[in-house]
């Protein structure tokens, strides 16, 4: 492949991840974050996809499309269900219409975007040791993998709906998934499939823990999580 | 310099001058097909032009030079921003006029004009619209000035011929991490900037929701002509612009001859066409936001075009 | 990799396999057993049979250690000294947990508290449970002992949650999405070690690989390692309790059945700080001794001081004894950033004690709150003269986790205190011992409230089941024992000490 067109394609591919992770702030639709939570996913297989065009490595490309499956089909799925399902219909007491936007924000949108710059900028300041210490294309591109993990901490900070903090928390590691491929073209291949079920199953984990939530508190607001203090 | 590139700007504001009202037909008439109407055609602008000039030019009692003179300060600036930035060729003679800030300023003056000839016919309407203006832009204007300002980096100038020029010479440049941000920010702010759906619709009167309607709401005859005009090039220009700092293909450089001038004209014509149909196709789907979120998504636009400087600072100084 | 360890894996590696895999096996063993199998009673007999052999792989291991680490399956798993100690830990707080777990589930079926599916899940959960711990502190490769401790949250997630009901719920959904988030971070921190390794010339197989990692520290870049220190620290400690991750811990502890707080409390805490003591050489030896001891005195003293307050206005006795784990922890860290061999074995030995003493203290809180419906201190009096054998665990436990002698902690804060003159840390020493008398005052005299004084008249006895009685009768005589004497496992946390503190 071209050496043009492996820059543009792995800088495209970063450049929508950070794009979508700020447009999940910006949006409070549940299933427009879940969408934006998908073409991230797809965002992010792009670049194994790409590297392993580039480099002619099956494996690689491999990789790309297990990704694309997971991040960008199975884990959205799992969330879209979550937000159009109408409760437990079979068995439980409560039958509760999902919620489908975010509740009253902690944050003002425009305080939170001011935030989310605050961030990008903080991650482009704390990765520059390691640009440093490889400038390639991918290397060049961490910066926006640590933008996308402070935003998705974010995300889970500021949200209150259960689904919401499910998509920061898998934004977080869709910016650890891409910081480890930018970095290294991908960790072992037993610490990835290990990392790759961890997050599948802290998904249905969220995403069963979520109804509990819903069926016990009567609405998905974890703000409502208040039974617990000292 | 060749004879040519002193045509070059002339052609320039002839193609937006004819070219405008029809952009305008063109969405229009995307928007009446898509929503299973027969519409009134592209050429309809140019109609409505023509019945307005034809009308007797009315000044309301009580307002002053500023009424008046709105409308030519509004199309003078917007046919000015149309003869400087690089939309046919980057080789131009007023091309070292074509710079970010300029360009900027100009945008400004229109709008301020727009506001002040709102405001001086003193009725409630032209009060509130401009008001409502002036807000968006003192969002929108430093938004473009980001976004462009960031796709400036890489090129190490503020001209826009020279950015353009770069552009044209690596198209891949743009596709990056800052080139994704600054589009998208600079399309949410043109739409913003000529007020278009989602931030305000040219097609209704509804008082609760105007603001580029409600200024001109006191303007008739040959004025109001001027003033829908006028409109309809500063969207044209944008859109050109839009178009040729992403996708400069074909744009004249210093070494071509009259074919690759009558080249450019016709492909940067067919690429404004393209971005109106897409973005009349966009407006059906789109509804119209509440005016207090407006400032919301003019802030994510304003972050986007932050960002884009950061992260282009931050490249251009990591590769320097 | 220096020739001399090399020579070491060669003579361990053939007699070994089986006691680095068995600690695996056996408790997976326990959980598909106890998937397949109706009867819960022989399940949590089966659940605490893989725990004590957990205990007893450990015992042994640290019987026929040879000098450098032991290797098994290809170079997956490894063992070496801490390995030893922490499989003792789970072992020893595993056992009488899991046992526990007849009385407590048979309390709630009674109670009507519970589903048969649900008595299933825990039945599976606990030995789950237990298989990640193990995998956790016997994985040669961070990357393996990351995704076994991230494991350990995904288990122990319904386990928090079996209960049911608002509290548990919200216990459940807190605890994981904090502990998710921390344990990212150290994945993070993960990743960023093997950038530094891979850029270093490290094969790309075997660059999360602990043992190459060390023989490579000094190659490894500085700058990247300390970034990736820190995230691991704040991960990894996340886990352990550590501030600025410990919010989950005194709701999930309050909320969990009482033989998974003991777990909880006891093991996993400690599991996740083996984490932080396992990539402490390498950090060190990478990037200097000073960075890694500053990071873990921050982190050590600020969680002993919000421990110390937080137990100063509690009211609840289980988040009591919940924070007195994240004191307990902090002194750990604290022991760990003083770093010199003494201090470590101190730790280690800590880290055993204090696991036996929250397992008393646990499954005797358990008993009081299943008695009383409440868990508010408030509502608690006399319960000595009620139930002797609840009464007494829960004093010693109490005396074990604040430092009383004759129980080790008292023995291992001293040794840790001399270490942190030795080095110059005395004006700390100062400040923690301030905070430890905080806790202990606070521990104190909320327990004396708790055991002593005359019980009201309407207030319900305390019935305590059999197996709990055991567990509770072992434990106390474990932590008596482990007072006097650490007996064969001196030497073990005298090797782990050595080997930690980068002196072999």
């Amino acid at each position: 492949m071209n050496q043009d067109l492996y820059t543009a394609g792995m800088n495209t591919a970063a450049g929508t991840l950070l794009l979508t992770a700020v447009l999940v702030v910006w949006r409070r639709e549940l299933r427009a974050m879940v969408m934006l939570l998908a073409c991230q996913g797809v965002a992010l297989a792009a670049l194994p996809i790409v590297d392993g065009i580039a480099h002619a490595s099956a494996e690689v490309i491999g990789v790309g499309v297990a990704i694309l499956a997971l991040r960008g089909v199975v884990l959205p799925a799992v969330l879209l269900r979550l937000v159009a399902r109408r409760g437990p219909a079979r068995r439980g007491p409560a039958r509760w219409v999902p919620a489908r936007r975010e509740s009253a924000p902690v944050v003002g949108t425009s305080l939170s975007l001011l935030i989310t710059a605050l961030l990008t900028v903080t991650a482009f300041a704390v990765t520059r040791p390691i640009v440093r210490l490889q400038a390639t294309v991918g290397s060049m591109a961490v910066p926006v993998s640590f933008a996308v993990i402070l935003i998705g901490i974010q995300v889970m900070a500021t949200r209150r709906r259960a689904l919401s903090q499910t998509v920061g928390f898998l934004m977080l590691d869709n910016g650890i998934t891409s910081a480890a491929f930018l970095l290294t073209s991908g960790v072992p291949l037993v610490v990835e499939l290990g990392a790759s079920l961890d997050v599948l199953f802290v998904t249905l984990v969220l995403g069963l823990l979520a109804r509990q939530v819903q069926a016990h508190f009567g609405d998905s607001d974890v703000g409502r999580l208040r039974e617990l203090r000292d | 310099m060749t004879v040519l590139a002193m045509v070059a700007p002339a052609a320039q504001v002839a193609g937006v001058l004819l070219g405008a009202p029809l952009v305008a037909g063109v969405m229009r008439q995307v928007r009446a097909r898509l929503e299973g109407r027969v519409g009134a055609g592209v050429a309809q602008p140019w109609r409505d032009l023509r019945k307005h000039l034809r009308k007797q030019a009315m000044t309301p009692s009580g307002t002053t030079v500023v009424f008046s003179l709105a409308p030519a300060v509004v199309a003078g600036s917007a046919l000015l921003i149309a003869a400087i930035v690089p939309l046919v060729t980057t080789f131009s003679p007023l091309d070292r006029m074509a710079d970010l800030f300029a360009v900027v300023g100009l945008l400004l003056i229109g709008t301020v004009a727009l506001a002040l000839g709102g405001l001086d016919t003193g009725t409630a309407f032209g009060g509130m619209g401009a008001s409502r203006g002036i807000t968006i832009a003192a969002l929108a204007e430093p938004t473009i000035l980001l976004s462009v300002f960031a796709l400036s980096l890489p090129a190490g100038s503020s001209n826009l011929g020279v950015i353009v020029a770069a552009t044209a010479h690596d198209p891949w440049t743009v596709l990056s991490v800052p080139g994704a941000l600054a589009f998208v920010a600079l399309l949410t702010v043109i739409v913003a900037e000529t007020g278009r759906l989602p931030v305000d619709n040219p097609s209704t009167h509804l008082e609760l929701t105007m603001i580029h309607e409600a200024m001109e709401l006191e303007y008739a005859g040959p004025r109001l002509a001027l003033m829908e005009w006028a409109s309809a090039m500063r969207l044209t220009v944008l859109l050109a612009l839009l178009a040729n700092l992403f996708a400069p293909w074909g744009i004249a450089g210093a070494g071509s001859g009259a074919g690759g001038f009558l080249l450019a004209t016709v492909l940067i014509a067919a690429k404004v066409a393209v971005l109106a149909l897409i973005l009349g196709g966009i407006e059906v789907f789109v509804a119209k936001l509440r005016l207090f979120r407006v400032p919301e998504l003019l802030a994510g636009s304003f972050v986007l075009a932050l960002l884009a400087v950061t992260t282009s600072s931050f490249f251009a100084s990591a590769v320097g | 990799m220096g020739t001399a360890t090399s020579a070491g894996y060669g003579s361990c590696v053939t007699d070994m396999t089986a006691l680095l895999v068995l600690p695996v096996a056996a408790p997976v063993a326990a959980a598909v057993f106890a998937a397949v199998c109706r009867n819960r009673r022989l399940n949590a007999a089966v659940a605490a049979a893989a725990a004590l052999a957990i205990g007893a792989c450990g015992l042994l291991l640290a019987v026929a250690r040879g000098d450098g680490p032991a290797l098994a399956l290809g170079g997956l798993l490894r063992a070496d000294a801490l390995t030893a100690v922490m499989l003792v830990v789970i072992g020893s707080v595993g056992a009488p947990a899991a046992w526990a777990g007849i009385g407590y589930v048979d309390q709630e079926v009674a109670a009507g508290h519970t589903t048969p599916r649900r008595v299933r899940l825990y039945g599976v959960l606990v030995p789950t449970f237990l298989a990640a711990m193990a995998t956790a502190v016997s994985a040669a490769n961070i990357g393996v002992m990351w995704a076994a401790i991230e494991a350990t949250t995904i288990v122990t997630a319904f386990l928090v949650g079996h209960r049911g009901g608002r509290a548990a719920v919200e216990a459940a959904w807190k605890y994981v999405v904090i502990c998710s988030v921390g344990i990212a971070v150290a994945l993070l921190g993960t990743v960023l070690v093997y950038f530094a390794a891979v850029h270093a010339g490290i094969p790309a197989s075997r660059a999360l690989d602990i043992d190459t990692l060390l023989a490579h520290a000094t190659a490894l870049d500085p700058a990247v390692l300390r970034v990736a220190a820190g995230l691991m620290v704040i991960g990894f400690g996340a886990k352990a309790g550590l501030v600025p991750f410990h919010t989950w811990l005194a709701d999930a502890h309050s909320q969990a059945p009482a033989p998974v707080s003991a777990l909880m409390s006891g093991v996993l805490l400690a599991v996740g700080f083996s984490a932080v003591l396992r990539v402490k050489p390498v950090v060190d030896l990478a990037v200097g001794g000073g960075y890694l001891r500053t990071a873990l005195l921050v982190v050590g003293l600020a969680t002993v001081a919000v421990a110390a307050l937080m137990l100063l206005v509690q009211r609840d006795f289980k988040r009591m004894l919940a924070y007195s784990s994240m004191e307990n922890l902090g002194v750990i860290a604290v022991a760990a950033a003083v770093g010199t061999p003494l201090a470590i074995a101190a730790l280690l030995w800590q880290v055993l004690a204090h696991g036996m003493g929250k397992t008393v203290l646990f499954l005797s809180a358990g008993q009081i709150q299943s008695a009383h419906g409440s868990s508010a201190i408030a509502a608690v009096r006399g319960v000595l003269a009620r139930s002797r054998l609840v009464g007494a665990s829960f004093a010693v436990g109490i005396a074990v986790v604040v430092a009383v002698p004759p129980f080790a902690i008292f023995g291992s804060v001293i040794a840790v205190g001399r270490s942190m003159t030795e080095v110059g840390l005395g004006w700390l020493l100062a400040v923690q011992g301030t905070l430890m008398v905080v806790a202990f005052a606070a521990l104190a005299s909320r327990t004396v409230g708790i055991l002593l004084g005359e019980p009201e008249p309407s207030a319900p006895a305390i019935m305590t089941p059999r197996s709990i009685s055991l567990a509770l009768v072992i434990g106390i005589a474990a932590c008596l024992a482990l007072g006097l004497s650490a007996g064969p496992l001196a030497g073990l946390f005298r090797d782990a000490g050595l080997m930690l503190a980068g002196v072999r």
